[in-house]
């Protein structure tokens, strides 16, 4: 690949976040994603970037691949993203990149995030003073049922006593029901807390539910949603769900606050 | 995925082999039986018949059960993760 040739020393510009202004040593004592190289701002024009030099060759497509299939090493590279994205974001608004953010040389990336100012300073207006929210919902269990899942085999195999099979179908149709009345309310349940939750705040995602957990206890994962919430709202915000909790029965999860990665892409 | 990863054992592969064909069988064994209990609901089955049929699938049933407990494969293990679409199986 001709790409090695450029950048001195085979440098690339890594970036983690834009903001319109930072205290540079707020970032500088951070590792970053690499060891050795400081964690510094980029000028550019009306915004600063927050950057590093890191080897290119650490951060190629094929290097990234690997990441992919190496659970431990992708986690210590989003947690090194985040960390200087959360301290950049401490004293003001940030704009987080997605992790794996990078250019050439800082010459690269300033002329790709200035042609992208107008749009950084619209994210920048929307997130300040906001956080992210993220909410899980999982639908209460369902009650179990009077005859378990599989019932032991008959005693008698060969020759099921008369009207078994009816009384078989009768149960299963009654499992069935069962499954299909606690999925709508695992559905309504979801509704009505996104419905609750998304009139607090002031913009709301929804990402598709995690299917299964390994210890999946909880019940079913029926709502998977994300939300930005005025800081002076936080505190209603995690009230509202306390209040939800109680009134569905659900067992709700929320986590908070974070930058807001969900809601700089759409502006 | 590179080559390089691919790791092959040869009792997992025939297990999982074994997974697979008992799950598309208990797909459609779950399909007969819900095609089954429709037909019950719209009365188009004389009680003989939902008789006969139940029985019929009453047994297939605990074959699967057995078959499963012979290759030391869980109910659970029956199932696929399809990602956005859901999972083959409904979970109970």
């Amino acid at each position: 690949m001709t790409q090695r040739a450029s950048g001195p020393a085979d440098r690339a510009t890594y970036v983690f976040a834009v903001a319109r202004t930072l205290d540079p040593a707020v970032v500088a004592d951070l590792d970053g994603m690499t060891a050795g190289e400081p964690v510094r701002l980029l000028p550019l024009g009306s915004l600063v970037g927050v950057v590093q030099s890191v080897p290119a060759h650490d951060f190629t497509d094929d290097a990234w691949q690997q990441r992919l299939s190496d659970p431990q090493d992708l986690e210590r590279c989003a947690r090194s993203h985040n960390e200087v994205v959360s301290a950049s974001a401490a004293h003001g608004p940030a704009v987080p990149l997605p992790l794996a953010t990078l250019y050439l040389s800082d010459a690269r990336a300033r002329q790709a995030l200035e042609a992208e100012a107008d749009r950084f300073h619209a994210v920048l207006k929307r997130i300040a003073h906001h956080a992210e929210w993220g909410v899980k919902v999982y639908s209460p269990p369902a009650s179990p049922p009077a005859g378990a899942h599989r019932p032991a085999a008959a005693a008698d195999r060969g020759r099921p006593a008369p009207g078994a099979g009816l009384a078989y179908l009768e149960r299963k149709r009654g499992l069935q029901l069962r499954r299909e009345q606690h999925h709508e309310q695992g559905l309504r349940i979801a509704e009505e807390v996104d419905a609750a939750l998304a009139k607090l705040a002031t913009a709301a995602r929804r990402l598709r539910p995690h299917s299964h957990r390994p210890s999946d206890t909880q019940g079913s994962q029926v709502l998977n949603a994300t939300y930005l919430v005025a800081e002076q709202r936080s505190h209603e915000f995690a009230e509202l769900t306390r209040a939800l909790r109680g009134r569905t029965g659900a067992s709700i999860e929320i986590s908070g606050p974070w930058v807001p990665y969900s809601f700089v892409s759409e502006v | 995925m590179t080559s390089a990863r691919l790791d092959v054992d040869r009792d997992r592969l025939g297990k999982d082999l074994v997974t697979l064909v008992l799950t598309v069988v208990e797909l459609l064994r779950q399909l007969m039986e819900r095609q089954a209990i429709r037909r019950v609901e719209q009365g188009d089955l004389h009680d003989g018949q939902i008789e006969e049929i139940g029985t019929t699938l009453m047994m297939l049933d605990q074959r699967m059960t057995e078959l499963c407990e012979q290759h030391g494969i869980r109910p659970e293990d029956l199932n696929l993760d399809l990602g956005p679409l859901g999972t083959l199986l409904p979970n109970d």
